[in-house]
């Protein structure tokens, strides 16, 4: 499965408002549509993960993920804040673009792993950062995967 | 949406989610790879600091869930399934509709009444 057919406008969001990397966080899993306290486990979760090590790839992109039994199925959110955010990523830059994925620790199609694989590997196309910065409105976020991404 | 989850679920969810990463990093997985080659974690100094966290999270178990936990750990991969459409995914027997139809099912902690396993119900 391309992951285009991933997306939807609506778990995209390209004026992300936080601006510190918990905000940031949870405005992500805002983006997923769960109940408050499935938010609330989720946001520890992912911040578990980042404490081993931030996500944030470089290039100014960031790719929080994890297990959680709070979704039933792969879910995946993109959000934006042009100005940045410090999200201590590996490059030590300002991180402008995150790619949240969850998925549960069961999964039938079994997805995660493919799919944070191939958003790493959009994520490095010498041309991706500057279009995701570029861009004015989900949809055209949804044609950047059509065309660039695995 | 405000959905009740009994606290005893919340920290058997996180303890759940934190030994399924500790386990990703595992020794041949390719998850554990990915987070290696990608993100520049140590697997080890993951895995240990997973385990620590899973650890503290026990001793915040009430004394006679943390039996039923340990028992059910003993010898089940999973301690918490989801119930999907009714059905208990550890065992994938049919859970009793009385319960899987509550408003608020996860407001108190339930267990499977065919294999034991704390359950989470979810339709998400």
């Amino acid at each position: 499965m391309r992951l285009r057919e991933l997306f939807t406008a609506e778990v995209v969001k390209l004026d992300l408002e936080s601006d510190s990397k918990d905000d940031l966080l949870k405005e992500l899993v805002a983006l997923l549509d769960l109940d408050e306290k499935s938010e609330a486990i989720l946001f520890k979760t992912l911040k578990r993960r980042e404490n081993l090590g931030s996500t944030g790839i470089g290039k100014g992109i960031a790719i929080p993920h994890c297990r959680s039994l709070v979704v039933n199925r792969l879910r995946l959110a993109y959000g934006r804040k042009s100005s940045g955010v410090d999200f201590n990523a590996i490059d030590g830059e300002a991180v402008h673009n995150f790619f949240l994925i969850v998925a549960p620790p069961l999964e039938v199609s079994n997805q995660y792993l493919p799919v944070l694989g191939k958003i790493a590997q959009f994520a490095k196309d010498p041309e991706v950062p500057e279009r995701l910065l570029d861009l004015d409105s989900p949809a055209q976020f949804l044609e950047l995967l059509d065309g660039k991404a695995p | 949406m405000m959905t009740a989850i009994d606290d005893q679920l919340v920290l058997l969810l996180e303890i759940q989610d934190l030994n399924a990463k500790a386990r990703e990093f595992e020794v041949g997985s390719d998850l554990g790879e990915i987070e290696e080659s990608h993100f520049g974690i140590d697997p080890d100094e993951a895995k240990a600091a997973l385990r620590a966290k899973v650890e503290e999270l026990e001793g915040r178990l009430d004394d006679r869930i943390r039996r039923r936990y340990e028992r059910i750990a003993g010898h089940r991969d999973r301690v918490v399934v989801p119930v999907l459409n009714g059905t208990c995914y550890g065992c994938f027997v049919q859970v009793a509709s009385a319960r899987a139809g509550e408003q608020d099912p996860n407001a108190s902690l339930q267990s499977c009444e065919h294999c034991g396993r704390f359950l989470y119900f979810t339709d998400r």
